[in-house]
């Protein structure tokens, strides 16, 4: 449930009604958002760095009235001294009405709504959930294609890159679940998509195909959602640089792609996609990073109660 | 027939019978002392009988804990390890009760979880694992969200 009061801590807390109230919250809030959070006051407890998110959380807050306090990294924080993550949240939730959180555990969200008597938004923990990332993902996705709610044709999602320790990918396979659509999986090998979120889908009622090559889901696909591949990931560095030169997509390559093909990628990118794709119609990962204003908006004002 | 000697049945007795107690049947021969070290504390007199033959597992072990019933970690821990087993309470050398270990619904502050990323591996906190699947048995931990199967779960120490 998704309601005044809630954590939000992993997308499969989320039913479809769910996923949907955020959507059309979201969708309000790029209408008019309002100052609905006036007076109100959250805390970014951020014991990993991590930009991106923590300004889009804190421009979510300001724009709808609220204030921000919090901490951008570990070594400025009291888990550098050894406090406990529960005292941490004891501290704060006697502060802020609400506490946005990134940790490098898988978890600590989880572990942190447990104490927390203020909502927690979980903005990451470690390799397991960034639910909002998953919000904004399915709004950019809905934003251009009306019939994933509305089910009057089956939509085809692919995914491309690392499947297999990409977060974002398996929190919006799952989100997926709950909508009609056919899902297109391509990876390198060594880094398939793990089994038992396939089993998952699966057992959802998704179509889910495995696709050799980029080319073919390029061209088949409504959506592209590509990730970075990670140099780490590799043991041989030859081999990385094959890879690299394989999963890139560039206005060349999308030459037969339909024309209602939408690229997504969580960003940042970095070799996967060329930047002459940018100018291109099927360039939507500015419009999707742009949209975590709204849908943070939506879920900070649901929880609380505004 | 039952697999379990008592002093009223006259038979030729494998393990030493208990006046009071638990009696833990049909272990799978493998875990039998692992269950014995898991469910006995500092004080106890426990018997273990080893490669028993068994109908049903071929071979078996049984262990017995004189003196006390089994507290909801004893059983937990059973549960994770030798789920099949059956559990006999004895008064006065008779089994009063006999039932199935069984698995349920979770598991609580029992075993670590097997992700070195979790959280509950980082902080002060009780571990919690749901039953996602009875047989093979798979637990999906609370925190870190990774189902993996129960024996892969390392028991932490009582
Ligand atoms: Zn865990």
């Amino acid at each position: 449930m998704l309601t005044a009061g809630s954590h939000v801590i992993s997308i499969s807390d989320f039913s479809r009604a769910d996923l949907i109230a955020v959507l059309d919250r979201a969708a309000a809030m790029e209408r008019n958002p309002g100052r609905p959070l006036d007076g109100r006051l959250m805390a970014t407890l951020f014991f990993e760095p991590s930009t991106r998110t923590r300004l889009s959380f804190e421009a979510a807050m300001l724009k709808l009235g609220g204030r921000v306090i919090g901490f951008s990294d570990a070594a400025s924080s009291s888990a550098k001294k050894g406090e406990s993550l529960s005292d941490t949240i004891r501290m704060v939730e006697r502060y802020a009405d609400v506490i946005v959180m990134r940790h490098p555990r898988d978890g600590a969200a989880r572990l942190a709504a447990q104490v927390s008597r203020v909502p927690v938004i979980n903005g990451g923990d470690g390799a397991n959930q960034h639910p909002t990332q998953t919000f904004l993902d399915l709004y950019t996705i809905a934003q251009e294609f009306p019939e994933l709610r509305s089910g009057d044709r089956e939509l085809v999602v692919a995914f491309a890159g690392d499947l297999r320790y990409g977060r974002t990918v398996h929190s919006l396979l799952h989100a997926l679940c709950h909508f009609r659509v056919r899902v297109l999986l391509v990876a390198p090998r060594g880094l398939e998509m793990p089994a038992d979120h396939l089993d998952h889908a699966r057992a959802a009622g998704l179509q889910v195909e495995v696709l050799p090559d980029l080319q073919t889901a390029a061209e088949r696909a409504d959506v592209l959602y590509m990730t970075r591949l990670q140099e780490e990931r590799f043991p041989d560095p030859l081999e990385f640089d094959h890879i690299k030169a394989t999963y890139r997509i560039s206005a060349a390559t999308l030459a037969k792609a339909q024309p209602r093909l939408r690229i997504l990628h969580p960003l940042p990118r970095v070799h996967e996609i060329a930047t002459d794709v940018d100018a291109t119609v099927h360039a939507s990962y500015f419009t999707q990073a742009a949209n975590g204003i709204p849908v943070r908006q939506a879920v900070l004002a649901t929880v609380l109660g505004a | 027939m039952s697999d379990i000697p008592t002093a009223s049945h006259g038979r030729n007795r494998m393990v030493e019978a208990i006046a009071n107690g638990t009696v833990i049947d049909h272990i799978p021969a493998a875990v039998t002392l692992k269950v014995a070290a898991l469910v006995s504390g500092p004080d106890d007199q426990v018997f273990i009988g080893q490669n028993l033959r068994s109908a049903r597992l071929g071979r078996k072990g049984v262990v017995k804990v004189s003196g006390r019933l089994l507290t909801g970690r004893d059983l937990q821990t059973l549960a994770l390890i030798a789920p099949g087993a059956s559990i006999c309470i004895i008064r006065n050398y008779e089994i009063a009760e006999k039932r199935p270990v069984g698995v349920p619904d979770l598991f609580e502050a029992i075993a670590r979880c097997a992700n070195p990323n979790c959280v509950t591996n980082h902080e002060r906190w009780p571990t919690l694992f749901d039953v996602t699947h009875r047989d093979p048995l798979l637990v999906r931990c609370r925190y870190c969200e990774r189902t993996v199967p129960a024996a892969d779960l390392a028991l932490l120490p009582r």
